[in-house]
């Protein structure tokens, strides 16, 4: 006897349709033992040919399993496969060096402890965990560590890699989901008449059912196959599946083990969907009919016409359709012995299947009983009607064919196929070639619409349930017994019977449960099987990586033309929304002092900034900011602050006028793209009439801070064409020149940091140049970089609010202290009835400065103001300890009845002590009168 | 003067419910006697003292409370569906209480006290695994936020604290808390009181117990109008007949303003679709429940080993529950940043629920102009985890006529007055 | 993935738009009272059918639109300019939602209060 027959016992001589290539033998390993198989093998036939009859334990009863549809919706075959878990072993091809494991069993596969829970079956029934485990409660958690054991889930790891998938789009005409002999020939069809056409195919390869067929089926194969490759306007997707249907015909397509990625999502926009799914064939449902080596007539055809693998020695049949029979005849021809045909359509059956880790014998309705140990069932067919669900059709049952029928479909979904009915050879063309074409010109959107030949819904034995309980979701281990217990206590629709049993809830998504646990649920209630209705089909029809979902890491980073000299310079990175800025490049209190004592400069390009123009920018700003703007000369710049409809603030920022009908409008660099939003809204609906244009510029322009006594010293070495002399260019004002030898700059005087201070604006691409020159020019004068976080400070020590920070989303403008900005003596602006409002009111809580008595405490922000034991009357919004005063400075909400200044307050610090900070004057803890900023 | 007035035993009788216990599970199994049915089925009476349109875990909540607590039994749940068809049975089941404002917290805190007890006091195992709740900071602003809530919920005496990083690594260890993210955790919320629980359990537990204490469920029941006459509800027209009464209250979630417009009461509420999947099972590797609120992500691992996740709303209004491809696509994309090595789990199903979503993130509970209609609505993202508290205080309002202190800042009239209720730091993504 | 007709650019992935919400017409600021000024702010109709609401072309003309849509099937039967509302409908207004202030995503800075 030849190696490979003692390896491969069950492997059969050449078959003529076999996939499998005898000169590529292949090596791998199942639950550390070494096996073999060849090249087009799946993992399942390679080992079923080598004898394994058992490939997992069953998720709650831990039974034994084998292979019961060897397709890829195979419950029983769902297996650890090096580190990916729920590998489909009856779809996944072999590969050379494959570590195979089965999951859900404990020690092992042969011997599962928790088999035992086979025994107690009967008083663990589905749902049982709801009627127990309630007490005591304190033992919950040690009963969920006993659940979890029970997961019959793969294998991850947190050190597993995040693996390459990429996504593509595509646009074809027609997508053909399916390319069995009608997806093929509506394919053929549409191409023919003039569409690009999308074929996809879950299997490896074309052909659906005539890849198992005998010699007419394979020629034909052939034939069609060469067709298509002869097709230039037809692309192929083989191992793929169109998972999902969304609105427009946006279809979600999962190309499976490509050669660089592990799955890719093809989005498709498709003008027409062709859906030729065809059928996926049911078990039934009898005693044992789970043991290993009870399997459907498809199974058997695959293993032995695909695989060469021989599934058994001696069989029972149980055949409802010509399927069924054409199994029983392969098994003949290959020497299986066939020792009884049960023919449904006379009237027989199967009652019960008996055997342990694997059937030893059947028993027949006439009460003969045969030993077999291979049992095949052909008990009918289920529709997949998923796509066509997503599509809004609500199949019809029709009880003559035991089978659901597609019914409404929108315009751009065509069914074809088995999935839209029976008939001949003939026939199945005939409409399928129709449905091609008319698919084609519903695409083109033009032609005299074609014609497609109905297809009978055909005749078809209902034999769904048989005359003993037996499973009827694998993969959930859900029985008809279960069902119907469920459905005697009330959960008798079918929502609640899935969601109570979990019944179609598993890894196989009820392709193979879902009729016969409504056929159950029907005989449980009396209704029709029609009446009962199935469960919502979701999507994906297919389970779908996390990976290909997510596709490539593309997570777009903003900075300005000055990161990389940052970078360079030992700045810590911060992440403020999709930008990258520099928070610090040392010591920040070290920062601070630099500004204050010489001169600073910080990279500020993220500031929003929006150039307006036009002779109605005025009344824009009127309109949108709190305060007055028609006054505003050439060259002046005042500070604004916004609020939306409802009062509250939005956002601040300096506007300066530039020329006649030019301005520049600043914003906080989170609130950038809202404002421009804001703006265009008002501008585009409300005062269409109104001449301004607005261009965004936030990332046209690099822009930075020269802050310090030293400022005005610094620019007037680098500044062409403007008087920097101070009665010549005042605080609040803005000025346009040339900066470091740079055109069309502008800086205006403003002062978020308390200092003299110029905020210079260039264009971005000369942005670095400025900077570099800048540092250069200013080193004798003790120029430093400062960062983010040295700005925070300076701002705070000069008392300005952080619009979102010292301010939330009910903050409505008097609450955030800037009583003096706010004109309501304007006829209109954006929120402001509610300010009439609210400065008629006290009770709302207010912005004040804060000091803790202990200057050395510096309160974390979000530390609550309390009084009594609990009751809250503020927070504190900005907290730090202040380098120019040596002692902690804050911002805070209180309760208008603590606002005044020098009220005492307790703040509760997240460590649990409570100490007190005295209100202050103004926000401004440091020259409060802003004297530094003017000079 | 309360709803119900004299309590007739004999119309509404309780029932003794045969009790759920492992020795009740063995000794039946033994018999192989079956159970009885867990709530019963009724003709529509013609009349009842309250009708409460919507049999999710708030109207159920609501008929239970009313017999067990206040002896009103004569009530009727209508659900034009199967009861948890709604919200009830599409959210992702997280159960907390680290909510932003004093009366947030408050409220939120009874909500998980009564979860605490319910398996007990329901004889209905709903699961509730007090597992821990994460919600993750990845920025200054956020991390702030985590602080603020913290700080409140202490105030209030619920368990929760902001840590670190390394702290979060040590609970969920597949978390990326690496400086090299695209957007590096910075901290946490951890709130242990926080958790998971079996939703459909609730559903039917509430139901049972109602059951019990004689309230009629009437599923595949649609109210098509409300009669209203001088101001006051007369009665409720249904798609199996007429129901006189003259209490009305609207528990429904998604089609509520539909439900409202009956009465001609208007509420600032709009429905956005919310959108949620589940993987197949892994070996369960995930002890606590994950929230990201600036990537919109929250994600928790059942018993059996399924990843369940959720995000925000969808960006616009639709009473569309079909699910969209671009909602999995970022969601995985937003886990994946989270836990890279996920990448090999596959996604199972998806589906969605509808949310009605307020101007403030809070609901809107209590009575309205007209007499005898109540909301309990508005629900937005986060009205699961209410269900026990919604349902105590909606059965003490409709007793008592007076409206507990516990929901007195959730009343329709806040929006018109201008008091909404912070809660948009706490709601957002939290779920 | 619906398809939303922009009337500028022609019919474009809905994720390239902001949803802004249902037309209200903005109360007169000098003589409206509290109730009008806030059923302005926050009521909605809500209805489920064909409902006139407005888009803004967020990733592409940056303009604001009105839309007819169905909110059970969303279906979108027309779009339309401001300045071409259709009869009754009523005046588009961009300004209304906080929307741009909700939701914000890692671009915006963070969570917002």
């Amino acid at each position: 006897m030849s190696l490979t027959a003692v390896a491969a016992p069950m492997r059969l001589d050449a078959q003529p349709g076999e996939v499998i290539e005898r000169g590529r033998p292949l090596s791998f390993r199942w639950n550390g033992a070494p096996r073999v198989g060849f090249a087009g093998d799946t993992i399942a036939s390679a080992l079923a040919a080598s004898g394994v009859r058992v490939f997992s334990r069953s998720f709650k009863y831990h039974r034994p399993r084998g292979l019961l549809s060897a397709s890829y919706h195979d419950p029983g075959c769902m297996l650890q496969v090096d580190d990916e878990p729920n590998v489909r072993g009856a779809h996944r091809r072999l590969r050379d060096g494959m570590d195979v494991a089965s999951q859900n069993t404990w020690p092992s596969l042969r011997f599962d402890v928790r088999a035992a829970n086979q025994l107690v079956g009967r008083f663990i029934g589905a749902g049982f965990y709801y009627k127990t485990f309630m007490k005591p409660q304190v033992l919950l958690p040690a009963y969920q560590s006993v659940l979890k054991r029970f997961s019959a889930g793969g294998r991850t790891s947190p050190d597993d890699p995040r693996d390459y998938y990429d996504k593509r789009y595509a646009h074809p005409d027609v997508v053909v989901a399916g390319a069995g002999p009608a997806g093929i020939t509506a394919a053929l069809a549409a191409a023919e008449s003039g569409a690009q056409v999308l074929l996809v195919e879950e299997e490896h390869d074309l052909g659906g059912h005539l890849r198992w067929g005998g010699t007419e089926d394979l020629a034909r194969l052939h034939q069609l196959r060469d067709l298509i490759a002869a097709q230039p306007a037809i692309e192929v997707m083989t191992n793929s599946v169109v998972v999902g249907r969304y609105d427009g015909n946006w279809l979600a397509i999962v190309q499976r083990e490509l050669p660089h990625a592990c799955e890719r999502l093809v989005k498709a926009r498709a003008k027409v969907l062709v859906v030729a799914a065809g059928l996926i064939e049911r078990p039934y449902v009898f005693q044992g009919n789970d043991v290993p080596g009870v399997m459907l007539s498809t199974a058997v055809r695959r293993l032995i016409n695909l695989h060469a693998v021989r599934p058994g020695h001696r069989a029972v049949v149980l055949s409802a359709n010509p399927e069924g029979d054409a199994a029983a005849e392969d098994l003949a021809r290959i020497g299986v012995e066939v020792r009884r045909v049960l023919d449904v359509r006379r009237g027989e059956d199967l009652v019960a299947a008996r055997g342990g880790g694997g059937v030893r014998s059947v028993q027949c309705h006439d009460g003969a009983r045969i030993d077999c140990d291979l049992v095949v069932t052909a008990a009918g067919w289920t529709a997949p009607t998923s796509l066509l669900n997503m599509a809004g059709d609500k199949p019809v049952y029709v009880a003559e064919a035991a089978r659901f029928l597609p019914s409404r479909l929108p315009d751009d979904v065509l069914p074809t196929g088995g999935i839209a009915g029976t008939g001949d050879t003939d026939a199945l063309i005939a409409h399928a070639r129709a449905t091609g074409a008319e698919a084609a010109r519903r695409a083109a959107g033009r032609g005299e619409a074609v014609r497609i030949p109905a297809l009978p819904a055909g005749r078809h034995p209902e034999h769904f349930i048989g005359r003993t309980h037996g499973m009827v979701d694998f993969s959930e281990d859900v029985s008809s017994k279960d069902l119907l217990s469920a459905a005697r206590e009330g959960y008798d629709s079918v929502e609640l019977v899935k969601r109570y049993t979990t019944v179609t809830m598993g890894p196989v998504q009820g392709k193979l449960e879902t009729v016969n646990a409504v056929a159950v649920l029907s005989r449980a209630t009396g209704r029709t099987i029609g009446e009962t209705g199935t469960t919502v089909w979701r999507p994906p029809y297919a389970p779908v990586t996390l990976g290909a979902l997510a596709g490539r890491i593309l997570e777009p980073v903003r900075y300005s033309p000055m990161q990389r000299w940052h970078e360079a310079h030992g700045a810590t990175p911060l992440v403020a929304g999709a930008w990258i800025r520099p928070d610090r490049y040392g010591d920040p209190a070290q920062e601070v002092r630099n500004v204050r004592e010489r001169v600073g400069i910080i990279d500020v390009t993220p500031l929003g900034k929006l150039d307006l123009r036009g002779p109605d920018v005025p009344r824009l700003l009127n309109l949108l900011y709190v305060n007055k703007w028609s006054k505003l000369d050439v060259g002046r710049v005042r500070y604004g602050v916004m609020c939306a409809e409802d009062g509250v603030v939005l956002d601040d920022g300096v506007t300066g006028r530039l020329g006649e009908d030019r301005y520049l409008m600043s914003t906080t660099s989170s609130g950038a793209a809202t404002v421009w939003e804001w703006v265009e809204g008002w501008l585009q609906t409300e005062r269409p009439d109104w001449q301004v244009h607005v261009i965004p510029m936030t990332t046209g322009y690099a822009s930075m801070n020269v802050a310090g006594p030293r400022s005005r010293e610094l620019l007037q070495r680098v500044t062409e064409g403007v008087d920097l002399d101070p009665e010549a260019f005042p605080y609040m004002h803005v000025r346009e020149g040339r900066v470091a030898g740079v055109d069309d700059c502008f800086m205006w005087r403003i002062g978020f940091t308390g200092e003299l201070s110029y905020e210079i604006h260039a264009p971005a691409m000369y942005g670095l140049h400025v900077w570099e020159t800048l540092l250069d020019v200013g080193d004798d004068l003790g120029i430093k970089p400062f960062g983010v976080e040295a700005q925070r400070i300076m701002r705070l020590e000069k008392g300005h609010a952080i619009v979102g920070q010292d301010t939330d989303g009910l903050t409505q403008a008097f609450g955030a202290g800037i009583d003096w900005a706010i004109k309501l003596d304007k006829d209109d602006f954006a929120g402001k009835p509610e300010l009439v409002w609210q400065r008629d009111r006290d009770d709302y809580f207010v912005l004040v400065g804060l000091q803790p008595e202990d200057g050395s405490v510096v309160p974390p922000e979000a530390s609550q103001i309390v009084e009594g034991r609990n009751v809250i009357v503020g927070r504190v919004t900005s907290s730090r300890m202040s380098p120019t005063l040596g002692r902690s400075i804050c911002l805070g909400f209180v309760a208008p009845h603590l606002r005044a200044a020098g009220t005492r307050v307790t703040v509760q610090l997240p460590d649990g002590r409570r100490i007190t900070a005295r209100v202050t004057e103004q926000h401004a803890h440091v020259d409060p009168e802003g004297v530094r900023m003017r000079g | 003067m309360g709803v119900g007035g004299a309590h007739d035993g004999s119309r509404n009788g309780h029932r003794p419910t045969a009790r759920y216990s492992a020795f009740a599970l063995f000794t039946r199994g033994l018999r192989k006697s079956p159970w009885p049915r867990a709530w019963r089925a009724h003709d529509l009476r013609p009349s009842y003292d309250v009708v409460i349109v919507g049999g999710g875990v708030h109207g159920l909540a609501t008929a239970y409370y009313l017999a067990a607590n206040h002896g009103i039994t004569d009530v009727a749940v209508l659900d034009k569906g199967y009861i948890g068809s709604g919200g009830s049975g599409r959210n992702t089941a997280i159960v907390r209480s680290n909510y932003l404002t004093p009366e947030g917290v408050r409220f939120y805190d009874r909500s998980v006290k009564l979860y605490e007890r319910l398996s007990a006091d329901l004889n209905f195992n709903v699961m509730f695994s007090q597992r821990g709740h994460l919600t993750l900071a990845h920025n200054d602003s956020s991390l702030r936020t985590m602080r603020w809530r913290a700080e409140v919920n202490k105030l209030e005496g619920v368990d929760s604290e902001v840590i670190s990083p390394e702290d979060i690594k040590r609970l969920v260890p597949y978390m990326d808390t690496s400086a090299s993210a695209r957007y590096p955790i910075l901290g946490a919320l951890h709130h242990p009181p926080g958790g998971t629980i079996r939703h459909d359990a609730v559903v039917w537990g509430y139901a049972r117990g109602a059951d019990a204490h004689g309230v009629h469920i009437h599923q595949g029941t649609e109210v098509t109008g409300i009669q209203v006459a001088r101001d006051r509800v007369t009665a409720v027209r249904t798609t199996r007949g007429d129901i006189a009464t003259p209490v009305v209250v609207n528990c429904t979630a998604g089609w509520s303003t539909l439900i409202s417009d009956m009465v001609g009461v208007r509420t600032p509420v709009a429905t956005f679709p919310l959108q949620a999947a589940v993987t197949e099972p892994v070996k369960p590797f995930l002890d606590t429940v994950v929230v990201s609120g600036s990537l919109h992500v929250y994600v928790s691992q059942t018993d059996r080993g399924e990843l369940v996740f959720g995000a925000s709303v969808d960006p616009f209004t639709s009473y569309s529950m079909r699910g969209s491809l671009e909602f999995i696509e970022e969601l995985a994309g937003h886990v994946l940043a989270l836990m890279p090595s996920l990448s090999k789990v596959r996604l199972l199903r998806q589906w969605a629920g509808l949310c009605d979503m307020t101007p403030d993130y809070s609901p809107i509970m209590g009575p309205t102009p007209v007499e005898g209609f109540y909301l309990d609505v508005g629900w937005g993202t986060y009205g699961f985890k209410a269900g026990p508290v919604s349902g105590e205080s909606m059965a003490e309002l409709i007793a008592t006529t007076k409206t507990p202190e516990i929901i007195a800042t959730f009343d329709l009239a806040r929006f018109a007055d201008g008091r909404l209720v912070g809660e948009k730091g706490a709601a957002s993504v939290g779920h | 993935m619906i398809l939303l007709p922009c009337p500028w650019c022609g019919p474009r992935n809905v994720s390239e738009f902001r949803y802004v919400g249902e037309p209200r017409r903005r109360p007169d600021v000098a003589t409206t009272t509290p109730q009008q000024w806030r059923a302005y702010l926050y009521n909605h109709t809500n209805a489920a059918g064909w409902v006139r609401e407005q888009w803004f072309h967020r990733t592409g003309c940056r303009q604001y639109f009105g839309a007819e849509r169905h909110t059970i099937t969303d279906e979108v039967r027309r779009t339309w300019r401001p300045e071409q509302a259709p009869a009754g409908a009523e005046p588009l207004l961009g300004v209304t939602d906080r929307a741009a202030t909700t939701e914000a995503g890692p671009d915006a800075g963070g969570d917002v209060l």
